[in-house]
């Protein structure tokens, strides 16, 4: 193990597989969430065969699928595809890629660490993690089936007594152990960027990337313990016979179902920010990148995500409001929620004002940017619908809450790992990816995109549930069918359209022109050593002099000709002639180096 | 419309689709503005021989306030008002149960993997006796009067959706929730299941027919007869039926 | 826990300086937080099935042995003070000292899980076993659940005790971080016991 982390030019050998490099340990956290992602994709393209074509056989894959039903789809086939589309989309595919992937890339090369501070316990969490994809994937093929309880597994049907196969067991100890991994990743991601920060880079000096990590990892470090403990709770139901999910008599007293749903929930929800909150950084920081302007209201937005988190937990019982919670609770939940859009408004302003006046460069990573904007927006203010609890009574349980989480987390969330990829490729591959083909992808993708889930919201709106197998069933439904099968048309196209960047990548991967150190132009630290970073990532740990985005500064201009300045080049590159730091410079926006916040580094790190 | 929701066949529906119409008309300008202003710059602010982009951090007080205000009274103009519309709408209408309303009509209701049953309590008004009427998947109901109905259920948790009547409640195991409506007009409702329930959670369909009060009267007295006939007094017959008073 | 074991290998050395016990120790904190939340849920769902149980013990449950459970609760308590007392021993640079009084904070801990098992085996013997109400299940699950904290407490005292004293200093740093683990699983015991066992 020492040995095969120690050797800098540990390629893809078995010894590989051992290293404790957070560079490589990316990667295979990469590996293993784009597969998964191409499988929860491929279940993705299922559904939508059924929604669109009721009971026909499935072309292509269906005899090799379902070959026992004649290649149709059966509802308990269609039950099992979209619990397991959802758990592996969530925990299997966005999970890995955005945290597990970027997060062990980004964090240390962007605060100017040689590695995480607990590189064993990174190397846990990445088996930890295969250990769980291992036990979800063998959930498959076990006696009566795959599980059937949905991603949210609410008991009662996700115990023995609705799901009684050894599948739904699997699965929940499979969400356990990612949720291990996930708790693994947060306790390295913290400490290391408490800890780990190079000289001179403070708090108000991280790129917002990492902010988001941090967000996500303080989320990660207190919510997944409280899915943790609904999953053990229900370990138990199904293995011992206990009955905390099971209702009980009124005499003796007993379980309760709804306890399963505050637990899950109350973890569910920091969820969907621990999913959003690295797809905001990245976004927060690109779009600076590629406007060549700062970063707008960098302390806003610090201060949106801050609050976000803070917040997260006190909003969950918001997916409970028809279960005929207590008026009060239910209420308060929905002020509650309400505000919690506050800083999510916050942040998109930022976003505007980062666009506005600058010289907007459309790279593909930047269009991708612009797409999770726009439908982040269209999906932020759905969730106002959803909010509201006079709405969501009707609402509810319908396609409309599957439009809603769609455009978040299928589209914005899933371009933000699009635009990281394209991003950091050529530090992570050292060499650039294809701009032709990725912004054919980008283009075939949004538009898709969005008359999927766009359509899913006027689906949901006309009223029809969620999980069903055949919509056709109800004659106030029959009308929608058309509707339903432009939808998955589009998706078809969507899914198409994946396989120009699955090809994009591995051209790239083998053929792509080689990067240099800073193709994009900017100052954050990664961009500071070669593409790709050495196995110590940086030669000498650098001197951290300016925030993340100085972009576009005139000084600087003047001075080198370019414009843009390194986090680690000379303090006074960006400031007026003999005037010293302390002083505000009379030049509007140029601001003092910040020193709020802990000290700077730990003495004695160089 | 051509993909709207079912027409509205209740008495406060309406609420519902106001606030529905409500959001997507304040959020629709909000976000049509967002649209223009990211189209200006996306138009004139690109990248140009010569262009450079204008240097700030916009973490001067004023960008602050320019941003706080503005989410403010975002806030106050589509949140608050909302929250304010809704809450008086939820004390005064959907959670004011019709308890001690005469005229109210009582509904048990049983959900069960994968069927609906309903029970209602014939001329004693009482529950669990030889006159319950007791229907599968088909509720009757008459126009025009409150019908309020307790749930709960057998197995796992369902939930009743009445599109026509925008609304729905979860059936959960163990305890009763409850839930209250008016149909304004006759006629023949679909009722479903909204909440994944198992394999055939799809299947769990029903309907409700809304008559006019003398109809349903007639249909109810001969359905007593029936009942009684049917009635036998192993404790099988009351199964499913509780105390009113105690959910 | 692998916290303490992150030795580095040659070539970060540069990078070594600041993993001191700061790092281990901000590492540790999170963790532990991280577990308060495990064993927070825990409670609320005690709490929730206390609440609606009409009763407490519910009628036809035997109420907890108690005294067997006072019992347990004070070996564990002298566990954690006699790790304490290790570590002021590691402190003052008796590593001997340290050792011996470590090696018994792990023996108390062990007894302490034997006890345990000796009461939840005469629970199940009684008939008040996991399954026999929502009274067994959510002292099964709990204490069943500590317990398992405790075993991973005792997996890092002996790594901490095989690995020998390479030097005090070192030594001082493992035991310090066991110390805290230790009193974290003492703490969740104690709240257990007087919050929910006794009341
Ligand atoms: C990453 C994922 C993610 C994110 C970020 C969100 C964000 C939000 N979600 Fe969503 N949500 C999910 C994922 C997510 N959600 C999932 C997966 C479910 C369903 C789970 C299931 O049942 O299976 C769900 C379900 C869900 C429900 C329950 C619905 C139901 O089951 O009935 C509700 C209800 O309140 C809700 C609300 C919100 C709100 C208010 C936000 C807010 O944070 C949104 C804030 C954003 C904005 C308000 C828009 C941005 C601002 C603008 C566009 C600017 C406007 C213009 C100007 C300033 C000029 N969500
Ligand atoms: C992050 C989460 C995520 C993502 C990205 C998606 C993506 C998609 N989802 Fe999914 N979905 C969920 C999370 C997600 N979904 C959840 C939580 C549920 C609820 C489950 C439940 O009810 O329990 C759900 C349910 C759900 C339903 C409702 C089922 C029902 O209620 O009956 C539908 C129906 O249309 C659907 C469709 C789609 C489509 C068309 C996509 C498309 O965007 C898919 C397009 C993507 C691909 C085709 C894959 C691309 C692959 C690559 C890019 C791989 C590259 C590989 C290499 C380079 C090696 N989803
Ligand atoms: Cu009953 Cu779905
Ligand atoms: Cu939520």
């Amino acid at each position: 193990m020492e040995t095969a982390s120690d050797n800098p030019a540990s390629g893809p050998s078995a010894a590989a597989l051992f290293s404790r490099d957070h560079k490589v340990i990316a990667k295979q956290f990469l590996a293993l969430g784009l597969a998964f992602l191409a499988v929860g994709g491929f279940m993705a393209m299922l559904i939508r065969w059924q929604m669109a074509h009721p009971a026909a056989p499935v072309p292509l894959v269906g005899r090799a699928l379902f070959g026992a039903a004649g290649g149709i789809i059966s509802p308990a086939a269609y039950t099992s595809l979209f619990t397991m589309h959802g758990t592996i989309m969530i925990f299997f595919a966005v999970t890995p890629i955005l945290i597990g992937a970027f997060g062990n890339f980004c964090i240390p090369l962007m605060i100017g660490a040689r590695d995480m501070a607990f590189p064993t316990l990174n190397m846990l969490s990445v088996w930890t993690m295969a250990a769980a994809t291992g036990t979800l994937t063998a959930s498959f093929f076990v006696p009566l089936g795959a599980p059937q309880a949905g991603w949210t597994a609410y008991a009662t049907l996700s115990t023995a007594v609705g799901t009684p196969g050894l599948g739904q067991t699997l699965w929940v100890v499979a969400i356990y152990l990612n949720g291990a991994s996930s708790v693994m990743g947060a306790i390295n991601y913290i400490t290391t960027i408490i800890r780990e920060r190079a000289p001179g880079m403070t708090w108000l000096r991280l790129p917002l990337t990492v902010w988001g990590f941090l967000m996500t990892s303080i989320l990660n470090a207190l919510f997944v313990p409280v899915l943790a403990a609904g999953m053990v709770l229900l370990f138990f139901d199904r293995v011992f016979g206990t009955q905390f999910f099971i209702a009980g008599s009124t005499i003796k007293g007993g379980g309760d179902p709804i306890l399963y749903q505050h637990l899950f929930w109350l973890f569910g929800h920091p969820e969907v920010y621990i999913l959003i909150l690295p797809a905001w950084g990245i976004v927060s920081d690109l779009l600076a990148f590629f406007a060549r302007k700062p970063a707008y209201g960098y302390r806003v937005t610090v201060g949106a995500f801050v609050a976000v988190t803070a917040l997260s937990s006190l909003v969950y019982g918001h997916h409970m409001f028809t279960t005929g919670m207590s008026p009060l609770l239910g209420e308060s939940f929905m002020v509650l929620t309400m505000i919690i859009s506050v800083p999510a408004v916050l942040l998109f302003l930022n976003w505007l004002g980062t666009l506005w006046r600058g010289s907007i460069h459309l790279d593909t990573p930047m269009l991708y940017c612009l797409g999770l904007v726009f439908t982040f927006g269209v999906g932020g203010l759905t969730g106002l619908f959803l909010a509201d609890i006079v709405a969501d009574m009707y609402l509810h349980d319908t396609y409309f809450v599957v439009g809603h989480f769609h455009l978040i987390m299928g589209a914005a969330v899933l371009l933000a790992i699009f635009a990281g990829l394209t991003f950091w490729f050529p530090k992570m591959f050292g060499r650039m990816m294809n701009e032709p083909l990725g912004k054919l992808h980008f283009w075939l993708t949004i538009v898709s995109l969005n008359v999927v889930f766009g359509g899913q919201l006027v689906i949901g709106y006309a009223g029809m549930q969620r999980r069903l197998y055949d919509p056709s069933v109800y004659e106030f439904l029959r009308p929608l069918l058309p509707l339903n099968q432009l939808i998955s048309r589009a998706a078809f196209v969507l899914g198409a359209a994946q396989l120009i960047f699955v090809v994009n990548f591995f051209w790239s991967l083998a053929r792509g022109r080689r990067a240099p150190e800073n193709p994009w132009q900017v100052g954050t630290l990664e961009w500071s050593t070669s593409s790709p970073p050495p196995h110590h990532n940086f030669d000498a740990i650098p001197v951290v002099n300016h925030g993340p985005h100085e972009l576009g500064n005139p000084l600087v201009l003047a001075r080198l000709g370019r414009d843009w300045l390194g986090q680690t080049e000379a303090a006074e590159l960006a400031w007026p002639a003999r005037t010293a730091p302390e002083g505000p410079a009379a030049s509007e926006g140029v601001e003092p180096p910040d020193v709020a916040g802990p000290p700077a580094a730990p003495e004695g790190t160089t | 419309m051509p993909y709207g929701p079912p027409r509205d066949a209740s008495l406060d529906g309406h609420l519902v689709d106001g606030a529905f119409a409500y959001l997507t008309f304040t959020t629709g300008i909000c976000f049509a503005i967002v649209v223009v202003v990211m189209g200006i710059a996306l138009l004139f602010h690109r990248q140009r021989a010569g262009r450079v982009a204008h240097y700030t951090h916009g973490d001067r007080r004023r960008d602050h306030v320019l941003t706080l205000g503005v989410a403010v009274a975002m806030f106050l103009g589509i949140d608050a008002v909302l929250a304010g519309r809704s809450l008086g709408h939820l004390e005064t209408r959907f959670w004011s149960y019709p308890d001690a309303d005469p005229a109210a009509v009582r509904v048990e209701v049983t959900a069960q993997q994968w069927a609906w049953t309903f029970r209602l309590a014939g001329p004693d008004g009482r529950f669990g006796t030889r006159d319950d009427v007791v229907t599968l998947n088909e509720l009757q109901v008459p126009a025009g009067r409150p019908i309020y109905l307790k749930l709960h259920s057998k197995d796992v948790i369902h939930s009743l959706y009445l599109p026509a009547f925008r609304t729905k409640i979860d059936a959960v195991p163990g305890q009763t929730t409850r839930l209250w409506f008016q149909a304004r007009e006759a006629g023949r409702y679909e009722l479903g299941c909204a909440q994944h329930c198992g394999v055939s959670h799809y299947k769990m369909r029903g309907e409700m027919m809304a008559t006019p009060d003398a109809d349903w009267q007639r249909w109810l007295d001969r359905a007593v007869q029936d009942a009684r006939l049917r009635y036998d007094a192993t404790p099988d017959t009351a199964l499913g039926a509780w105390d009113w008073e105690q959910g | 826990m692998s916290l303490a074991a992150t030795a580095l290998g040659p070539g970060r050395r540069e990078a070594s300086a600041s993993r001191g016990p700061a790092t281990a120790t901000i590492g540790m904190a999170i963790f532990l937080g991280a577990a308060a939340m495990l064993f927070a849920a825990m409670f609320f769902a005690y709490g929730v099935m206390r609440a609606q149980a009409p009763a407490w013990p519910p009628p036809g449950q035997a109420p907890l042995p108690r005294g067997a459970l006072g019992a347990n609760t004070l070996l564990l308590a002298a566990a954690s003070l006699v790790l304490r007392a290790a570590l002021a021993a590691a402190r003052r640079g008796n590593a001997a000292r340290a050792r011996t009084r470590a090696g018994a904070a792990l023996g108390l801990g062990a007894a302490f899980l034997v006890a345990q098992i000796v009461v939840w085996r005469a629970l199940v013997l009684g008939g008040a076993g996991p399954t026999s109400g929502i009274y067994g299940s959510v002292f099964f699950a709990i204490s069943g659940l500590h317990a398992l904290h405790v075993f991973g407490g005792l997996l890092a005292l002996a790594v901490v005790l095989a690995r020998g004293a390479s030097s005090v200093a070192r030594t001082e740093r493992r035991l310090a971080l066991a110390a805290l683990y230790w009193d974290f699983v003492l703490a969740v015991w104690l709240l257990f016991f007087f919050g929910a066992c006794l009341r």
